[in-house]
């Protein structure tokens, strides 16, 4: 049966050589025995406990600045005269950024029949999930009364008699937002009913079983449910795929349906989704170079993913340094002075630090992926990665701030500046994305081992394992 | 044996066939089908590429239900925002609600489009999910396969084949033998549930009551909406429904007064409402007389001490409305009177201010601003000054017919004093008071005293008038009249 020399993979990247995608002479079993041992071991590592102890400190720290919040108001924020729309929609950007690769992975390598995606499209699906969280969480505590958040909803009301402005941006937001952590909860979730039906017949523990059990809803592996089952995944990835790319351009609007200098352009939306392409891609890397170090998922998460993830982050890292140029060819071409006084503002302004961190995370760093060492060096790339998660956060502070701060009347001007309570609001949204994060890591198939098993090579019958022999 | 085995044995259900590899599960599907059996099925841990053919599984429907929902999505998402956005049905229950922001038109299909978007990905995301549980009959959490002990690795490594016993074609030995040709790694015979399948009686109570139990919160909350009570309601998130303020008409420590309602400012104006200086004073502004006209007049009055005379208008008022419709023909045009303001004569101590001599220039001199003028002046004034203006208002003559001591006469508008006053000064009058009238600047808005000015001053020139000061038309028509 499959072992590592008859391996293939079709998706062509050597002309007359094909690198494996799963290595080190699996089977079926063993990639069971890999993915299934991590949830199924009695104790996690040390590690672990001190990663969940440290998480949920900054979880909870998240949840009394939201208690603080709620009981004084979002007066405890920097957000003032003229800078309205400071750290939280910031945060919101980011982490919605963050949630694209996941979504990305899973439905447009999907549809492009890219297998690799396979060992770690589950990985960054769960990522996605636990980003969208934290992101919905800003913009549902930034309303001042969150109580009465659901009038956000068009939802029957005789007590207001009123119903949402459908034509307002942040409307739309509501809805792309929603809908976005809905469909990437049921994809994730739908790929994972036959791997928690493995769990489920593999695990001695009575609770485990009725867990799993309730969990996989007796799915049994049946061809006659896997045929519909394969359809519904590749409709959900159709559906994805342009659902991604909206919800990126719909952040987008908030900002480029505004009048404001270095708001109003059409570029954002590519851009926007270029960039979250991008910093999701940061993201998966940052968690996956440790993940497969301690997990042992060397075998299913090779370096060629690895790879392929670097260049993935060198392509949309030079798209958004594009973008960059691109907003201050057309600042100048446009001849309008408030737009031009704002992108000399933003790189030799007040803000210029956050301006070159940003050049400097986005654009300058990811350049040496270039270079074949260091796309297949783990520790590289997660330095890189680093720099990619900061970068991007920037770029959506430059972005807020800088044009908030200083529009059209010299007279509105001012400086933001940010209180203890957005800093701590912004380490306690990752507290709430890491807690999430190692509980996925602790009691789910955090590799999607059906798929993996679907592109293996499947023995010396496999025409395309016979013809890659020839 | 077999007997005893039989009986103890619970009843066959179908044989359960298990490989180490696909590729004879395919084949042994393929043998299968084309023996006609129809009621079988395969459990592989992946989808295995070729088993729709082998086991002849037709085509899914799921993509015309994501489809169909798609479809819904979309034209609900846009008829909903239709609805809610851009109708209004008054009276109805949960009408739509037009914004008007910005002057943008309530329905603007590009603005509608994102909306639009996200309920189609949404409803046809459900119907691919929801569509293929339901369409697999999930969930299922009992199922004999489940007790058999090799079937878990159904979903690790092994391929099993399940042939079900109430096929019709199915004859249990000759099958078996025919898929022994395929090196299976067994072949069990699936069995039935030795448990009792049935649902306990008593489960039936016990969903009921459940589901009894789940309308008593609704029911409450209901309850309690529609039922008024004594008690202060549960309120925990206070909004700005409890707060510190002082309400209307009541006191605060605050101010040096008192007052927790608070006056103007003096010499503010609220916006919208800035009027030319002259328009309200009637003076020409800029001299030193001009900064107090109402100080002015305070100190004029105890130069004068006439009694006062305006205390009944009120009490007169009822009369006063019928006598006005009896006397307005004659009204037109004659006119003897007495002026209110008979201040004139009196005063030559304060310096005059400049009074204005001519209307503001913001006032629109028409018909209609004189129509307005009388009304107002029967009224306010006519009650002590006459509806001629000659100072034989009603009060006035109850008053003498009472004998009221200290009751003078009110002034003739007629008199010379009175009829050279400029514009200004007349209106200056009605608006703080002279000698024994009041003031009535907080009853009549400045428009209606301007107007008022205006009547009077026609009052006054029909008193002299002769008939070439008519029009010719009306000339004519009062010629007419007169034969």
């Amino acid at each position: 049966m499959a072992t590592v020399e008859e391996v293939a993979d079709i998706t062509l990247e050597t002309p007359g050589k094909r690198a494996p995608l799963v290595t080190g002479g699996l089977k079926f079993g063993s990639i069971t025995e890999i993915v299934a041992g991590v949830p199924e071991q009695e104790k996690p590592p040390l590690a672990w406990y001190i990663g969940f102890c440290v998480s949920v400190a900054a979880l909870g720290m998240l949840f009394a600045l939201i208690g603080y919040l709620v009981m004084t108001g979002v007066g405890v924020w920097g957000n003032n005269v003229p800078v309205y729309w400071g750290w939280p929609i910031v945060n919101f950007v980011f982490w919605v950024g963050i949630g694209h690769a996941g979504t990305l992975i899973s439905a447009i390598l999907c549809i492009f029949r890219q297998n690799w995606r396979t060992s770690i499209n589950r990985f960054a699906e769960a990522m996605t999930i636990f980003a969208v969280a934290c992101a919905g969480i800003f913009p549902a505590i930034h309303i001042g009364r969150v109580w009465v958040f659901y009038w956000l909803f068009p939802y029957p009301s005789l007590y207001l008699n009123m119903w949402p402005n459908f034509r307002s941006p942040l409307l739309w937001d509501v809805f792309a937002v929603s809908t976005y952590a809905t469909v990437s909860i049921l994809f994730w979730y739908m790929g994972m009913i036959p791997d928690l039906a493995t769990l489920r017949d593999r695990t001695k523990s009575r609770v485990h079983q009725i867990g799993y059990g309730i969990a996989s809803l007796g799915w049994t592996g049946s061809a006659r449910q896997w045929h519909r089952y394969e359809k519904a995944y590749i409709l959900l990835a159709a559906l994805a795929a342009p659902l991604v790319l909206s919800v990126h351009t719909i952040v987008s609007f908030d900002f480029a349906v505004s009048q404001l200098p270095g708001w109003h352009t059409t570029i954002f939306p590519p851009y926007f989704v270029a960039g979250a392409v991008f910093s999701g891609f940061g993201m998966v890397l940052t968690l996956i170079v440790p993940a497969r170090q301690w997990f042992g998922l060397k075998e299913l998460v090779t370096t060629r993913h690895l790879e392929n993830i670097c260049k993935i982050l060198l392509a949309t890292g030079s798209m958004v340094g594009y973008a960059y140029a691109m907003e201050f060819f057309m600042a100048w071409y446009s001849g309008v002075a408030a737009e031009q006084f704002t992108f000399q503002n933003r790189a030799f302004g007040p803000y210029y630090w956050a301006y070159w961190t940003m050049i400097t995370c986005n654009v300058v760093v990811p350049q040496i992926f270039w270079f074949k060492k260091c796309r297949t060096t783990p520790w590289i790339m997660f330095v890189a990665s680093i720099f990619v998660n900061i970068g991007m956060w920037f770029e959506r502070f430059v972005i807020t701030v800088t044009s908030l701060s200083r529009d059209f009347l010299p007279s509105s001007w001012g400086y933001f500046t940010p209180t203890w309570v957005d800093i701590g609001m912004f380490i306690g949204s990752f507290g709430l994305f890491f807690t999430l994060f190692l509980l996925f890591l602790r009691f789910l198939p955090m590799v999607a081992m059906a798929e993996v098993k679907s592109v293996m090579p499947h023995g010396e019958h496999d025409p395309i394992a016979q013809a890659d022999h020839v | 044996m077999s007997k005893s085995t039989e009986k103890t044995s619970p009843k066959s259900l179908g044989l359960l066939v298990e490989f180490e590899d696909q590729h004879q599960l395919l084949k042994a599907c393929e043998a299968v089908r084309d023996a006609g059996l129809t009621k079988t099925d395969a459990h592989v841990p992946f989808p295995v590429h070729g088993i729709d053919e082998a086991l002849g599984i037709r085509k899914t429907m799921l993509p015309w239900l994501v489809l169909a929902m798609g479809l819904t999505g979309g034209i609900s998402g846009l008829a909903m925002q239709y609805y809610m956005n851009a109708t209004e049905q008054p009276g109805m229950l949960l009408s739509g609600y037009p914004y008007m922001i910005s002057g943008k038109p309530t329905f603007s299909l590009p603005a509608n489009i994102p909306v639009t978007f996200e309920l189609t990905i949404l409803l046809s995301a459900f119907g691919a999910f929801f569509g293929m549980i339901a369409l697999n009959k999930l969930p299922v959490f009992s199922n004999p396969l489940f007790r058999h002990k090799n079937f878990a690795r159904a979903t690790n490594d092994r391929f099993f084949l399940t042939v079900d016993a109430t096929d019709p074609k199915y004859k249990g030995q000759k099958h078996r033998e025919m898929l022994e040709k395929f090196s299976p790694v067994a072949i069990d015979e699936i069995e039935a549930d030795p448990s009792c399948d049935q649902i306990p009686k008593f489960m039936k109570y016990v969903v009921i009551v459940l589901l009894a139990a789940l309308t008593v919160p609704p029911m409450m909350v209901w309850n309690a909406r529609n039922t008024t009570s004594p008690h202060p309601r549960i309120h925990p998130i206070q909004d700005m429904d409890n707060q510190l303020k002082k309400k209307t008409q009541t006191t605060s420590p605050i101010f040096a007064d008192g007052r927790a309602m608070r006056p103007r400012v003096p010499g503010s104006v609220a916006r919208g409402e800035w009027q030319p200086l002259e328009f309200l004073t009637g003076v020409v502004p800029g001299g030193e007389a001009t900064s107090n006209v109402a100080l002015l007049q305070d100190e004029e009055k105890p130069a004068e001490d006439k009694p006062a005379a305006e205390d009944k208008p009120a009490e007169e008022k009822p009369a006063d409305e019928a006598k006005p419709a009896e006397e307005k023909p004659a009204d037109e045009k004659p006119a003897g009177d007495k002026p209110a303001a008979a201040d004139a004569a009196a005063e030559e101590k304060p310096p005059e201010p400049d009074w204005v001599t001519t209307f503001p220039e913001t006032l629109e001199i028409n018909a209609k601003l004189m129509e307005r003028g009388q009304q107002r002046y029967n009224i306010y004034c006519a009650v002590c000054h006459g509806v001629s203006g000659e100072g034989n208002g009603l009060v006035s003559l109850r008053a003498f017919e009472l004998q009221q001591p200290t009751w003078v006469q009110p002034t003739n508008l007629h008199d010379p004093n009175v009829t050279k006053q400029p514009v200004g000064r007349v209106f200056n009058t009605i608006t703080n008071g002279i000698r024994k009238m009041p003031s009535y600047e907080a009853q009549i808005t400045p428009e209606d005293r301007w107007a008022i000015v205006l009547y009077l001053k026609a009052l006054q020139k029909s008193r002299d008038a002769t008939i070439q000061d008519v029009p010719q038309i009306e000339a004519d028509a009062l010629k007419g009249q007169g034969n």
